[in-house]
């Protein structure tokens, strides 16, 4: 277990690595873009695509733990759902800063903006509800119908809310928009950095759950 | 004592009709709200500064270069027009530009903007050059 453990971690590294090299340096700077500002793609999508999974992890996580009433639950909830904040809180400054760059504002509160601007708030709502309940069986219960109700306003935030206003941000739901057309090179690297990212964060995950249970287990040594 | 199971069914009803009351509520308060771009005619009603988003009227930009004003007419998607005064320096490639965003007042007859975003066609394709220079102005 621990060898596998360790070779997919240095996979994971060589990897990313080679994925970093790739958007700085394999990859020549696109058309239509200023300078070098085209690489950022290969980490904004990724960020923002991460950081929806982790959102839908930690609904299908609550609604285990509704189910289920272990604790293990509640965890994995918790953890994603503070990777998911992590991840987008990463997309909301990489977008600015290629806002600032391709459109001349890092912020305008241009419909995405403003729609990654509430998922934030809801899920820093969030956090602050599990720190705010000492008892543990009736937070990860309070949590885990929060994060539920969370989650759908997700798909009407990331998906929906920018495809219904005029917005200066790409669709991100079809390849029609020109602004889509990847080159296959470009396509490589960026599918290629979402497996990385997304491998990332599943190991992000584990130490995170592994940690909530440490602690869990402390706890009831304790009592 | 009421049955568990038939108690339980109740409270996961009771979820599922909040969940859809979310979605709704969701739906329908944000729905003017969650875009700051005003329409060209409620802009030129608003004494407040608003931001309006369109297209540029082909062939409408002109560019007084010692005096730094910029003068364009601007297009909604309803096919309106108005006309934008910028003062400060025109953005580059700013004729190829397919998305603008003025942030303004309107008074005068036309929309006097203090901030342009402007979007311009990009691809993320590789450059036809072969030679690649690493940190120049493409």
């Amino acid at each position: 277990m621990n060898r596998v453990g360790m070779t997919l971690k240095w996979f994971l590294f060589v990897w990313m690595a080679g994925v970093i090299w790739a958007a700085f340096l394999w990859i020549p700077s696109a058309q239509g873009f200023k300078g070098e500002s085209s690489r950022i793609v290969f980490f904004h999508v990724p960020t923002a695509w991460v950081a929806t999974l982790a959102f839908l992890v930690s609904c299908i996580a609550s609604g285990l733990y509704l189910w289920r009433r272990e604790p293990k639950y509640d965890f994995a909830a918790a953890v994603s759902a503070g990777l998911g904040l992590l991840y987008a809180v990463l997309a909301t400054v990489t977008g600015a800063v290629f806002a600032k760059i391709m459109w001349g504002a890092y912020w305008n509160w241009d419909p995405r903006q403003t729609s990654i601007t509430i998922l934030l708030l809801i899920y820093a709502a969030y956090l602050a509800l599990r720190s705010a309940v000492d008892d543990p069986e009736k937070r990860a219960t309070l949590a885990a119908v929060y994060s539920i109700l969370a989650f759908v306003t997700v798909p009407f935030l990331m998906f929906i809310v920018p495809r219904i206003y005029f917005s200066l941000h790409p669709d991100v739901m079809t390849n029609a928009d020109p602004d889509n057309s990847l080159d296959s090179a470009h396509l490589r690297v960026l599918l290629a950095s979402l497996a990385g990212f997304t491998g990332l964060s599943v190991w992000l995950y584990s130490i995170g759950t592994r940690i909530e249970e440490i602690r869990h287990r402390r706890r009831q040594e304790v009592l | 004592m009421s049955d568990p199971k038939k108690q339980r069914r109740l409270w996961y009803s009771v979820g599922g009709v909040m969940i859809v009351a979310f979605l709704a509520y969701g739906a329908t308060s944000f729905k003017s709200n969650l875009t700051p771009y005003v329409s060209f005619e409620e802009a030129q009603k608003s004494a407040r500064k608003v931001q309006v988003a369109g297209g540029l009227v082909p062939d409408s930009t002109t560019y007084i270069e010692d005096k730094e004003l910029l003068q364009f007419g601007i297009v909604e998607e309803d096919g309106d027009t108005m006309t934008v005064l910028y003062e400060g320096v025109k953005p580059g490639n700013f004729e190829e530009a397919t998305q603008i965003v003025a942030i303004g007042t309107y008074s005068d007859g036309a929309f006097h903007a203090n901030q342009l975003l402007v979007k311009c066609p990009s691809k993320y394709q590789g450059l036809e050059e072969a030679p690649r220079s690493y940190g120049s102005e493409t």
